[in-house]
Parts: C-alpha cells; structure tokens; sequence
C-alpha cells in the first residue's frame, strides 16, 4: 500500500493526493522527506486528517512534526487527539516541554491528562482513553439517540455507549447497534446489557488485554473501586501491546534485540555483539573448570565423540519445555499468582519420558557406533552405559530447568523470557559436561 | 461451580445459570467437566448457545465435539457461528466428516466458498455477513437497510458502500449515518477506506489491520468486488496464533496441544530424535581426528565454546530471517549480505577475546597445552570462521526449504545449531590438524 508522492505537482494537486490517501500512508512517507517537502505535508494535508496523520508517525517524528505547523493547527491537533494518544505524545517529550504543550490544552484536557500521566505505566488506566459516552439507565431509547448524535465528538468512542445510575455507578453497556436497532419507547435500562467485564484502574495492562481479547470485545472499562467509570481501552490499543510483546519474546527467544530491517550490518553487530560475549565468556569459564577432568580424558578418548550429542540432547529437550513455559505464562495459560502444578507435573512427566526414550535410543546408538570403529580401550557397551547415564541426567534436569527457572524468575517478578538467554545454556552446558566426565571418572577410574 | 450445580440443581436453574454466562465463560467451565457433565449441557443448550459455546473452544475440542452431533444439527450450529469460526472447525474435521457436511450445507453456502482459501490466505478469515449501501441511496433508506439487517453481522459501526457491480468504493461511519438528515445521498458521506485483498497473506492483512487501527477491515477480489470483512477482534486471536506459532517454530517445539502428558511427550519426541540422528556423523568426524584429539588433550574443552557460539549466532540470524519471510519478500538478498556481514565482525571480535583468553588460560595449564600460543591460535581462528559460516547456514538452509515449497520454519533453532556443530568442529580439528600436524 506504500504510495509514493510527487513533490514536483503543484499545491492543488498535492493536496488532491493526501486527501486521497489515508492518514498512514502520509505518516509513513514523512520521515524519509526533506525540509521542504515536510513542510508541504503540513500545510497541504486536509486540517481534519491532521490529528489521524499525527497519530500514525513514529513516536520521535511527531514533536517534529508538532513543532511544523502553526499555532491554530497546533490547537486543532491538540483538540482531535483521542486522550490515550495525547498523553502518549506528552509522556515522550523532553520534560521542559511537557507544560508548554499542557498549556495549549482546553483547561478540562489539561486535568485529563494530567490525570493520566500520573498513573504507572504498567497499569491499565495508563492506556485508556476518556474519551467515551455515558447516558443514564433511565433515559428513552430515542432521547439517548438524541443524545449521542448531539454530543458525540470526533474522537469519542461510541461503538458502545454505558449506562450509568443517579449514583454515578457503570451499571451496564448498549451497542450503538442495539440502540438504533430498538423502537421508541423503551427506556435503556431494558434493553442494556447488565452483565459486562471491566478493569480496576489500578488492575495490570496483561489484566486489561486478557479480558478484551478472551471476551472478544472491542472496548471495556476502566473503572474506580466504586465503580464510577473513568476511561475505556480499546481492542486497537490492545492489539499494539500484543504485537509489542509478542516480537519481544522472540526476539529474546533468538538473542536478538530491537531487530529493524533497516538496520545496518553495524548496527546489528552491535546489537548483538552484547549477548555473544556474555556466551563465550561464560564458555571459557566453564573451560577452566571442565579441565580438571582432562586425565579422564585422556584415558577415554572415545567420550569426546560424543560430548556435542549430549550437550545438544540437553539443551534441545531444555529449549522446548523453557518455550513451553514462556508461552504458557504470557498467553496466560498458567496462572502465575499460585504454583502450576499441573503444569509442572505435566512437564516433568514429559521430561522423564522422552529423556528415557533418547537415552534408551542413544545407548543403542553409541554400542553400535563404537562396535563398528572402535575408539580407545574400553568396551563399547562401558561407554554406552556412561552415555545412558548421563543422557537421562543431563536432559531431565534441563527439561526441569526450562519449567522451573521461568516460574521462578516470573514469581520474583523478572520477565520469564529473561530465562532464554545464553546464561541459561551456559548452565546446561556445565552441568551436562560435568556429569558426563563425572560419570565417565567414577566408572573408569 | 457448574459441577455441583449440574449435581444438585434442577434443570431450571442450570439453565437460567448456563443462559447468564458470557461463551468465554461457558467454554472455560465446560472444559472441566466430565462426558456425562457435558452430554447433559449439549441437552439443555438451546442450539444459538451451543453454537457460540462451541466456536470458544479449542478448535480441535469443537471439531470433535461437533461429529458426534447428527447431521442436521451439525448444520444447524455451524450456520449459526460466525462464517470464519465455522470454517475454521470445518477445515479441523475428518475428510469423510468434513465432505458429509458440505454436501448437507449445499453448494450455494458461502462457506462452500470460504474453505477454499488457504489457512495463511486473508480469505480464510473473513466473515462474508456485511452491510452493503449504495452511493444513490438516500440516508433514510440507507438507515432502514441498515436497522434491517443488523441483527445479522457482528458489528455496524462502518458499513460498506459499493456500486451496483458490488465494487467497493468506500465506507459510511454509522454515527456519521445517523447524524445526517434526509435529503442527503450516501455519496455525500462516503469516506476512502483501505482495504485489503482476498488471497494477500494473512500476515500483511494483519500489519495492515493494526497500522490503520481499523476495526472492519473491508476484504475485495482482484477486481475490487466486496466479498467481505476482518473485524479487529478476529484480527487479535489470528495475531496471537501466527506468533505463538513462530515462536514455537524457532524453539523446535511442534504446535502445543492440551493432551495428556504421555501424548505430549510422544508428540515433541520425533524432533528430538530427529536431531540426536543428525548429530551421528558429529561423532564421525570427531572420530576421524582422533589423533590431534589424543595429542592436544586441550582442545576438547574448548569444543563446547565452539559449538555453542556457531548455535547462537545462527539461530539470531535463522529467526531475522524467518521473520523476512513472513512479512516482506523484498530485501531478502540485502539481509542475507548484512547478516554475513555481521558475523563476520561478530567472529572476529569474540575470536579476538577467545585467543587472548585461551592463550592465558594455556599458559597457566602446561601439562595439557603443548604450545599454548598454537593452542590460542586455533581457539580464536575457527570461532572466528565458524560464525562466519553460522549465518550463512542458517540463510542458505532456510532459502532452500522455502523453493523446495517446504516451511522454512522446518529449520528451528536446535536443527540449524546440530548442522552447524559439524561444520564448527570439521574446521575446529582440521585446523587444529594443520598447526599441530608436524608434531604428531
């Protein structure tokens, strides 16, 4: 959908062309344009696309942008901005300038914002929008109608419209669907809807997305602990958040971080070159320690050939069930308040089995392998049961670890997917190899 | 809650229980119950609640489920799902189940036409229930169209407008509709929309849905037809899928389903076999350079350093490009070049620090290193050529899956790091062969 603009037409023409593209496409473009033509955007672009345009650019285009145009144009964007929005733009500019722009905001806005900006950010009332319609439960259908189609603004939602009591209290929700679909004279607490889910302004934004997306509503919510509503948050919003977090947690998966495109060969060696060194370091570390088992292996020369099968049998099965857990956790599957029992039992019975299972099949493999060339003085089948052992061992505990150390990390409050790091492998690694020439010692020395 | 409910209560109060709960919640309590349980809740549903009963669950759940009803009321509750929910069931059914169903829907049933659509084809998951104007109607009748036929399509918030040739011209807010007095054409109120096509990748639509934040994205044929819509709620669970589904990909994990715990493991085994066979000629190689190996006992543990940081860089570089893969086709070749590029400085930074550390670490363990300088230089130069070779592996291996037509995605992580531990250690020992040779 990417469409290209040409500068070279007149004003006229140009402003012909972003009136028929949608505010995206412009926002899109803005950043790789020059002064000159940047400029040309924000004159030309219809006044009532600008806030859409605005919303569309990346977070450190739009200060830019802003700072473009003038001042009335500056106010409008202000004004159409939906409440979420305006206080994401707010939040990410220097502080200095955080009170000039406040200023220019209507003196309700001010306190909205004001009000929003002072909420944590890992909480759902920091994504939520106020800008949303109520009308009483005891309002005709068709005065309500009257209602929404008088006062609704711009950028108000009102897909859904909540009722409220003479108390103030969110009693319930009507579609706008319902609404015009019911004729005359019933009231809206008839036809509402009284049982509908919400969020607690102080509830987590994972509460937040959980509900809207397990419910399949477009919006919910926010409300106080007496049940006054304050602000909504929206499926748009919340599909952003997934997205966000999603890329993250394979983004941390694969060792990578903040991957773009665009990025340069440079830049990603940079990126990445962080995580490596924290890999071989930590490899040359468990070098020094593995060194003292070199007598045994020197005297068993044949368990070398077999070191890199054992240490990616371990950290294979490792990876699946630390996969398993990560996703479990984020997709909510397991609880994370109380201990998954269930959970953990599950995989640690899946752990036993298919560690046994390869190990079994490894035993035969190795016997084989060492009948056919043989290595060193020992017996193929001494080797083999040194293999057996320390298959069985070395996968089951890291099967284990995959399952528990994200719980663990989750319960202390750390993000799971920090478990999927090379610090993690590293570990395994140790473990395996001592085990493995720990086994091999005791049965042959 | 329900069980004791089920045990205790009359069928009355069961039912006024069921009728309150949202089908999220239905479904939740549902899947703890047990056949008897269940069987008495498929008799007191009305057929509307069952059908949304069965579109929350699982879909392999819903599939089975669905079979053991009789045809006609398999017909029923799939005509009363949502057209994308039903045809997700449809395509989990059994070939025989499935063909005894269509043939039962008829031919002229759109969802005849929607299973047609490949599951990562923008088709497969739109819902073909739309509100449709013209740009010649006047608001009035335009508002009683849409009164009419509301209580049919899940959301009228924008309603479509085409032209008699059902081409799609634009889109009409519904606040926008109602706010408007008579005399007034539809075509005064119609805004541009985007809107995507019906065999796009799902994963465009899905960028598309979120850029432009639209909650009813319009879906078209070539010819710019309106067939029919994504709504945003759709859009969310699909997301979901596509990315727990990658992520599972990179980590080797076949796709997670609730069984029990002796299926589950039976189900992930076949990988981790498949990746203990393609460890065997490992052993081969380490096997053939067993002389280098006996004389310069040191090298051994360095081997895991080795092997570990080719795994790691190729699997950074397996999920940037699997990630190419499923959003744009263009820039595959300039990513290729950039991700060479990069580890080659990556190896030779992180080369640089393993001899310097190896070289120490030799000097400190005499009886072991014969010469530790010879020892570093080997260390240092093939972790340098191996993550050299990772990232092109791990472009060339997926590249290649991809024109044989297979899922790129086949090579996961741990299957890209146990090719990669062949190539690591052949040039591992074979330069270590080359150093040490006049020694030995």
């Amino acid at each position: 959908m990417n469409k290209k603009i040409n500068f070279k037409h007149s004003d006229d023409s140009l402003k012909r062309t972003f009136k028929s593209l949608h505010a995206y496409d412009i926002a899109v473009l803005f950043d790789k344009l020059d002064d000159d033509e940047k400029e040309r955007v924000v004159r030309l672009v219809d006044p009532s696309k600008l806030a859409d345009v605005f919303v569309s650019l990346e977070e450190e285009d739009q200060i830019e942008f802003f700072d473009r145009l003038e001042l009335p144009k500056k106010k409008l964007i202000l004004r159409n901005l939906e409440s979420d929005e305006l206080k994401a733009f707010i939040e990410n500019i220097e502080e200095e300038r955080q009170e000039e722009i406040i200023d220019l905001l209507s003196a309700v806005k001010r306190k909205t914002i004001r009000l929003l900006l002072a909420y944590d950010e890992d909480l759902a009332a920091s994504i939520m929008s106020t800008d949303f319609l109520t009308i009483s439960e005891d309002l005709p259908v068709k005065e309500a109608t009257n209602y929404i189609v008088k006062s609704s603004k711009e950028q108000d939602y009102i897909d859904t419209i909540f009722v409220v009591n003479s108390d103030k209290e969110l009693v319930g929700f009507i579609d706008l669907k319902q609404l015009i679909m019911t004729r005359g004279n019933k009231i809206i607490s008839d036809i509402m809807e009284d049982d509908f889910q919400f969020v607690y302004e102080l509830d987590s934004i994972e509460k937040a997305i959980e509900t809207i997306k397990d419910y399949d509503r477009n919006s919910i919510p926010v409300l106080t602990p007496k049940h006054h509503i304050i602000g909504i948050i929206t499926a748009d919003d919340v599909f952003d958040e997934i997205v966000e977090s999603s890329e993250e947690d394979y983004e941390k998966l694969a060792l990578i971080s903040d991957f773009d495109p665009s990025s340069s060969a440079v830049r990603r060696t940079v990126q990445r070159l962080p995580w490596l060194m924290i890999a071989v370091i930590l490899n040359l570390v468990t070098a020094s320690f593995l060194s003292i088992f070199e007598v045994t292996l020197v005297q068993v020369s044949a368990l070398i050939l077999f070191q890199p099968t054992i240490l990616g049998m371990s950290g294979n099965i490792g990876t699946q069930s630390l996969a398993v857990t990560i996703l479990g956790l984020h997709m909510k599957e397991i609880d994370s308040k109380k201990v998954p029992k269930k959970h953990i039992a599950k995989e640690m019975m899946i752990a036993i089995i298919n560690s046994l299972t390869l190990a079994i099949i490894a035993f035969t493999y190795v016997t084989v392998f060492l009948t056919l060339v043989p290595t060193g003085s020992q017996t193929p089948f001494q080797i083999s049961t040194i293999v057996f052992i320390s298959v069985f061992s070395s996968m089951f505990i890291a099967g284990s670890m995959g399952v528990f150390v994200p719980l663990i990390f989750n319960h202390f409050g750390i993000d799971p997917s920090a478990a999927s790091g090379p610090i993690m492998t590293t570990v395994n690694d140790v473990i395996t190899l001592v085990i493995y020439f720990g086994v091999a010692t005791i049965a042959i020395l | 809650m329900l069980k004791e409910l089920i045990k205790n209560g009359s069928n009355k109060e069961i039912i006024e229980f069921l009728n309150e709960l949202h089908g999220y919640d239905l479904a939740e309590l549902f899947n703890e119950l047990d056949d008897d349980e269940k069987t008495k809740i498929y008799s007191l549903l009305t057929n509307e609640r069952l059908a949304e009963l069965v579109s929350y669950l699982e879909i392999d759940d819903a599939a089975e489920i669905l079979v053991d009803f009789d045809i006609d009321k398999q017909k029923k509750l799939i005509e009363m799902m949502e057209p994308d929910d039903a045809v997700d069931i449809i395509q989990e059914l059994e070939d025989d189940d499935q063909d005894e169903l269509m043939a039962v829907l008829g031919e002229d049933s759109d969802l005849v036409k929607l299973i047609q659509y490949d599951e990562d084809e923008t088709g497969s998951a739109m819902t073909t229930e739309v509100i449709v104007l013209t740009p010649e109607m006047d608001v009035k009748q335009a508002t009683k169209k849409v009164i009419k036929e509301a209580i049919d399509v899940e959301s009228i918030n924008t309603i479509f407008v085409v032209d008699d040739n059902q081409h799609f011209l634009g889109i009409v807010t519904l606040i926008n509709l109602i706010k408007a007095k008579t005399p007034c054409l539809i075509s005064e109120l119609i805004e541009q929309s985007p809107f995507v096509k019906d065999y796009d990748s799902i994963t465009q639509t899905l960028e598309a849905i979120n850029n432009y934040s639209i909650f009813e994205m319009p879906v078209c044929n070539e010819e710019q037809q309106l067939l029919g819509m994504i709504t945003l709620d759709d859009a969310l669970d699909i997301y979901q899928e596509e990315a727990q589904e990658d992520f599972e990909k990179l980590a080797g994990l076949p796709e997670t389903v609730n069984r029990t715990p002796f299926k589950t493991a039976l189900h992930r085994l076949p990988w981790l076999v498949l990746l203990l066979a393609i460890s065997v000629p490992i052993a081969l190689i380490s096997s053939h350079f067993q002389g280098v190996i006996t004389a310069v006992a040191i090298l051994i543990i360095f081997q895991p350093l080795i092997s570990g940081s080719a795994g790691n860089v190729a699997t950074q570089t397996l999920a940037v490009t699997l990630k190419m893969f499923s959003t744009n086709e263009k820039g595959i070749f300039k990513n290729a070049i950039k991700e060479i590029l990069t580890g080659m400085m990556n190896g030779l930074v992180i080369g640089t620090i393993a001899f310097g550390t190896t070289y120490l670490f030799a000097s400190l363990h005499p009886v072991i290193a014969v010469s530790p300088i010879k020892v570093a230089f080997v260390v240092g130069a093939s972790l340098w050529m191996t993550v050299f070779v990772a990232p092109i592996v791990a472009i060339v291996i997926p590249t290649i899956l991809r024109i044989l037509k297979l899922d790129p995605a086949v090579a996961s992580g741990p299957f890209i790091s146990t090719l990669l531990d062949m190539t690591g250690l052949t040039i591992y020992f074979g330069l270590a062969t080359l150093v040490f040779g006049g020694l030995l």
